[in-house]
């Protein structure tokens, strides 16, 4: 809310700076987030008095002014307003001035006469809405005086929370200055001068929709003439951030701005008369369909849920939102009618809404009213409409529930409130504190209950042998229900640097796991094998989606939630582009890459954390993955080495540094041709489990398909990825080690070259050495892979380096037997043969 | 009686004794002078091997008489141990020489450029959220993790802000096709799973992502990360609070840091409080970094609301506690020096690799 501080000491003294105001003010909760100085566009712009007016001899719209400003001769200024008359004190720019905007005045010359200087209209300046005419200042305004030091002000941009409807107002502010300072707040005068015909000779009120709609207060004001406000008034709500429209409607929002009661007018003659003749107001629920122009000049077609003002024939605006056009006051307007009412502020924040239209008159609807202010609303607007526009006041109102709610009670325990603060404030300071904000206590009777919460059960307790405050609640402050209201108004007014800063000394909880643990440990490995780690966005565009699926998404593992499920898509996205929330994390990687290369970066590799997510029907789905993609050089050309581009075997190396790291045993391989979005011949499966044989790791790893590179234009030639489901990415332990003292007897090795057909996969080779090795074989390592003379032109040698050991010295023979077992295996099992 | 021997050269004592000499002199020069330490094997053959010339020179040892034997022997081993001796200090000298040799010849220009070693780095949220967890984790906190795909009841209602209410303006909310569900605005929820997974004394950690429905710019993102804080005790005070958040923002800020609570507004607490620290940039004297204010709000704060301890199934008047929530992005920033949000998921990587 932007608060004027001149327009603020209306109600309210304020014996301190601006600057310390603001921090007061931040201090207690009203967070003051900015601090403007109102009128510091204005640069060189003085007082001056019009010593004569005359025509301008060559121009007949233009007037030639002798303007003085204090000292110095009196300027000849050339001017086009026709309200101005010698005697006169206006803004005069000198040259060198700047306006709002940045607008620069120089000494110009106009029709063949230099004009020293511009007099300013309101608009001009900023100060008032009035663009035609030159701005009158006060007879008292001292001539030669900077035009800031006149009408400059400062507007505080205070951050009202939603809670405290009651200080969206001038009036609700100061009592918060007042509660913080000790000052007294001034009400301004709120009673309307009446005579006449009484209002409930002239309008009837009809409200037909009680349960939205609880009270409804109208007044008549009379053969109004509506002009522009007085310069004054325009000034205020400028400052304050509402646009001057005419007397009448500033009115009431000078009183939505000064009291935080939204009020609205209609032109009285634009009501339809009911039955009995009498104008009549109908508060209703729109009839499905039902039409109506809206102030805006839009025209709109209602819905039952919406509340309506209206005559006996049509609508006349959407209660509490916006008015309608065909009741508008205007220029033509004698009578006036002013509605104060109190509507229901879920039903107003819904049909603000539905329509779109939120307006500062609904922001404060719909965080509720005192009910009081209805009838002080319209008072007080009846009395300045009369004041600014002219006109009559009806004696009394129309006011359909004019009953007005006691202050409730609230009881608390100040043990209790210093439990919570941490504080040792006495009953009677505490007592103190509250009355600053005008809630007057004394101790609780025995049968007082103390409210703990209200939701979703309420939990009232008997106050025992504590002792016991009830203190009554201003109507304003229906905020404060419970207890814990009361400590917190405890503890601002009397400042929150009064809680001490103490060490939890209370037990501690037990034991429980690092959940982020193993994802650590894998990120902490991929940054030391040279990958970065990447944060890319979960909601990504459908076509991205789309394009980076996987036809057989990688299973979960550890009993996370499975993927595969149907996507989750934002109702109301912010962009395509961040609509549907990812399943994998491939295309995200992948928009990185081209993200650098766009950069001109060579090298990317980067792994990410994330999330997929689905769901199932109405459950939702989420799991863990790590995402890897690499491009272009592993190693870059240096004088000492020379370039060698990522390819798949690193991928399968980093997969492998996991499961080495995580304690898994080594993956196995298969392939995969037939995922759309990888190369068909460069794309795998690994999978790895633990010593027990429960699988730990699920992945898939391979190059984009060229095709992919392309259509997301990663410039670049090929793009390594993985994909991979972890045990314990979604939180777990690290496994201990369990370790074994390294062997005592030398290990034997023996190297077999195995002649197989070329289509026959390398890993099926180590697994038959794998099964076949026997309790000696400890490891078979593929060492070369020869192709050519003496062997076939559809045949490869598969060089292995075999290792034998066990707890005692190894002969020989035993080693030449488990040698044969494995030929022979090869033999029998895939044709092959050993190369001698 | 006077044998001849195979040489047909007249053996006798002196001759045989100068032989020997001549013999030792030609070794200790040669051993002296070989060029190589495999010529000086060789000569060392030559001369010591067994068939070399003292074993020829000895064999006239037999052809002496018996009572000059022995003299012979004596000086024969002392000439034999001279030659060895000699072929030690040859080939010692030679060693070193020629390892010196190797050394010079293998040295290389030092200051070239290194073979450089592939390094990766971790993102600064992920690493800046990790931060704070160890932080607090020294407190006794544990970290909890929830959904980010959330159902409104836990994410609002539960937490105090029933439909319809105006403090829901404070959380602009992308909801999803899932009924009744959204996507996190807080990572508040975890609050709820929380006290409904375990049993006082809490302390609770639980860092994640969230969304909201805002327009992205140097200060505001759509997708963002949060960590919550809550404890909950029978004596938990905002006391305990305002301890803990000063220990923390010694460790994140260093030490000394001025702090401050002020008050805040959240539907889930009661009392709120923005929590202050001295601002970084100008050390609390105003600048445009801190909106002239001196201060910087790095949190808010306060005590759990009785409602949501209630909907958390915590009886509000046995315990209470507290509850905090801070963004990560925001926290990394004054850590870092990051002026501009978007920097976090652009994941170019001229700005990752700073972070070593
Ligand atoms: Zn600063």
């Amino acid at each position: 809310m932007r608060v004027p501080l001149s327009w603020l000491r209306d109600y309210v003294d304020v014996d301190l700076t601006p600057e310390q105001l603001a921090e007061r003010l931040t201090l207690l909760g009203m967070e003051v987030k900015g601090l403007e100085r109102w009128g510091a566009e204005w640069h060189n712009v003085v007082v001056g008095e019009l010593l004569a007016v005359e025509p301008h001899p060559r121009a007949d719209r233009l007037s030639l002014t002798r303007v003085t400003v204090g000292e110095g001769e009196p300027l000849e200024i050339v001017c086009g307003a026709t309200n101005i008359a010698a005697g006169q004190r206006v803004p005069v720019a000198l040259p060198g001035a700047v306006l709002p905007g940045g607008r620069r005045i120089e000494r110009t010359e106009k029709m063949g006469v230099v004009s020293n200087g511009m007099l300013c209209s309101g608009d001009e300046l900023r100060l008032t809405a009035d663009a035609d005419g030159i701005l009158i200042l006060s007879d008292t305004a001292q001539v030669g005086t900077a035009l800031v030091e006149l009408h400059g002000d400062v507007v505080l941009d205070v951050d009202v929370k939603p809670n405290r409807g009651d200080a969206l107002s001038l009036i609700g502010l100061a009592r918060e200055v007042a509660a913080a300072t000790g000052a007294r707040v001034r009400w301004p005068d709120t009673d309307p001068v009446e005579r006449g015909r009484s209002v409930a000779d002239r309008l009837a009120v009809r409200v037909e929709a009680p349960d939205l709609c609880s009270r409804f207060v109208a007044r008549w004001v009379s053969g109004v003439r509506v002009a522009p406000s007085p310069d004054r008034v325009q000034m205020r709500l400028l400052a304050a951030g509402v646009r001057p429209v005419s007397n009448v409607v500033d009115a009431s929002n000078y009183v939505m701005v000064e009291l935080g009661k939204p009020i609205h007018t209609f032109d009285a003659a634009a009501i339809h008369p009911g039955v009995d003749g009498r104008p009549t107001i109908v508060v209703r629920r729109a009839a499905s369909g039902e039409p109506l122009e809206t102030l805006d000049h839009v025209h709109r077609t209602l819905d039952p849920d919406t509340l309506v003002i209206a005559d006996p024939v049509a609508a006349l605006g959407i209660a509490g939102i916006i008015g309608g056009a065909s009741s508008e006051v205007g220029e033509a307007t004698t009578d006036v009618v002013v509605e104060s009412a109190v509507f229901d502020p879920v039903a107003i924040r819904r049909t603000g809404q539905r329509y779109g239209l939120r307006s500062e008159a609904s922001l404060r609807f719909e965080k509720g009213q005192e009910v009081r202010l209805a009838r002080i609303g319209a008072d007080r607007t009846a009395r300045l409409i009369a004041e600014w526009a002219g006109g009559t006041v009806a004696p009394g109102r129309v006011d359909t529930n004019p009953s007005e709610p006691d202050r409730s009670t609230v009881t608390f325990r100040p043990a209790r409130v210093n439990r919570l603060l941490g504080t040792e404030l006495s009953t009677d300071e505490q007592r103190a504190l509250l009355s600053r904000l005008g809630l007057e206590s004394e101790s609780a009777e025995p049968d007082d209950r103390v409210t703990v919460a209200l939701e979703p059960q309420p939990l009232v307790v008997r106050t025992g042998a504590d002792e016991a405050v009830t203190a009554l609640v201003p109507t304003w402050r229906g905020d404060i229900a419970i207890e814990a209201d009361v400590a917190e108004e405890i503890a601002r007014v009397r400042g929150y640097d009064v809680v001490p800063s103490i060490l939890p000394h209370t037990p501690m909880p037990g034991w429980r796991p690092l959940p982020l643990e193993v994802r650590d440990a894998i990120r902490d490995t991929l940054a030391g094998a040279g990958l970065s780690e990447v944060v890319t966005h979960a909601l990504v565009s459908p076509r991205l989606l789309d394009g980076f699926a996987l036809r057989q998404p990688v299973p979960s593992v550890g009993g996370e939630d499975q993927p595969g499920g149907q996507g989750i898509e934002v109702t109301n996205p912010l962009s395509r582009d961040h609509s549907v929330l990812r399943q994998g994390l491939l295309g995200s990687l992948a928009e990185v890459i081209g993200t650098n290369r766009r950069h001109g970066r060579e090298d990317v590799a980067i792994f990410e954390v994330g999330k997929g997510y689905a769901r199932e029907g109405d459950e939702t789905c989420e799991w863990w993955r790590l995402g890897i993609a690499l491009t272009g050089p592993a190693e870059s050309a240096a004088w000492n080495q020379a370039e060698r581009h990522w390819d798949v075997d690193d991928a399968k190396g980093i997969v492998e540094l996991l499961c080495q790291r995580l304690g898994y045993a080594t993956p196995r391989y298969a392939a995969d041709p037939d995922e759309p979005i990888l190369h068909p011949g460069r794309s795998l499966r690994a999978t790895a489990t633990d010593p027990t044989g429960e699988v730990q790791l699920a992945s898939v790893v391979g190059e984009l398909h060229p095709d992919v590179i392309e259509r997301w234009e990663l410039r670049t030639d090929r793009v390594v990825v993985a994909e991979l489901a972890l045990a314990g990415l979604a939180g777990g332990q690290m496994q201990d080690v369990r370790s074994s003292p390294p062997p005592r007897h030398p290990p034997v090795e023996r190297d077999l070259a195995v002649v197989v057909a070329e289509d026959r996969e390398a890993a099926s080779v180590a697994d038959v050495i794998g099964e076949s090795g026997g309790d000696l074989l400890r490891s078979a390592s593929l060492f070369d892979i020869y192709r050519g003379a003496p062997l076939a032109g559809d045949e490869k040698s598969l060089a292995h380096r075999l290792v034998f050991a066990a707890d005692r010295t190894l002969t020989e023979d035993e080693v030449d037997e488990a040698v044969a077992r494995i030929a022979r295996a090869l033999r029998e099992r895939l044709g092959a043969r050993l190369r001698t | 009686m006077i044998r001849r021997a195979a040489s047909e050269e007249i053996v006798d004592l002196a001759g045989l004794t100068r032989e020997l000499h001549a013999l030792r002199d030609e070794a200790v020069a040669a051993a002296r002078s070989a060029a190589s330490t495999s010529e000086l094997e060789e000569l060392e053959v030559t001369l010591l091997g067994k068939k070399g010339r003292l074993t020829v020179v000895l064999r006239g040892i037999g052809a002496l008489p018996a009572e000059d034997r022995p003299r012979v022997g004596a000086i024969a081993n002392e000439v034999q141990a001279a030659m060895r001796a000699a072929f030690a200090d040859g080939a010692a000298t030679l060693r070193a020489r020629e390892l010196g040799e190797r050394l010079g010849a293998e040295a290389v220009d030092v200051t070239t450029p290194a073979r450089p070693v592939r390094r990766g780095t971790l993102h600064p949220v992920v690493e800046t959220a990790n931060r704070i967890a160890a932080i607090f984790g020294q407190f006794g906190f544990q970290v909890y993790e929830g959904p980010e795909v959330e159902d409104d009841t836990t994410n609002f209602r539960m937490l105090n802000i029933p439909p319809d209410h105006p403090a829901r303006d404070l959380w602009d909310t992308l909801y999803v096709d899932v009924p009744d569900h959204l996507l996190r605005t807080h990572t508040s929820p975890g609050q709820i799973r929380v006290m409904q997974s375990a049993r006082p004394p809490i302390r609770a950690l639980l860092p994640g992502r969230c969304f909201r429905y805002e327009a992205v710019d140097a200060s505001h993102a759509s997708e963002f990360f949060q960590v919550e804080g809550l404890m909950i005790d029978q004596g938990t005070t905002l006391g305990d609070l305002k301890g803990l958040l000063d220990q923390f923002a010694q460790a994140m800020y260093g030490a000394g840091r001025r702090t401050r609570f002020r008050p805040g507004y959240y539907p889930f607490t009661e009392p709120s409080v923005a929590f202050d620290v001295e601002c970084l940039v100008c050390g609390g004297s105003g600048c445009p970094a801190c909106s002239r204010t001196g201060w910087m709000t790095i949190l808010g704060a306060g005590m759990v609301h009785p409602v949501v301890l209630q909907y958390g199934g915590i009886d509000p008047e046995r315990y209470q506690g507290f509850a905090f929530g801070m963004g990560v992005e925001r926290i990394a920033n004054l850590r870092y020096g990051v002026g501009d949000l978007r920097l976090y998921m652009e994941n170019d990587l001229r700005f990752l690799e700073q972070f070593r």
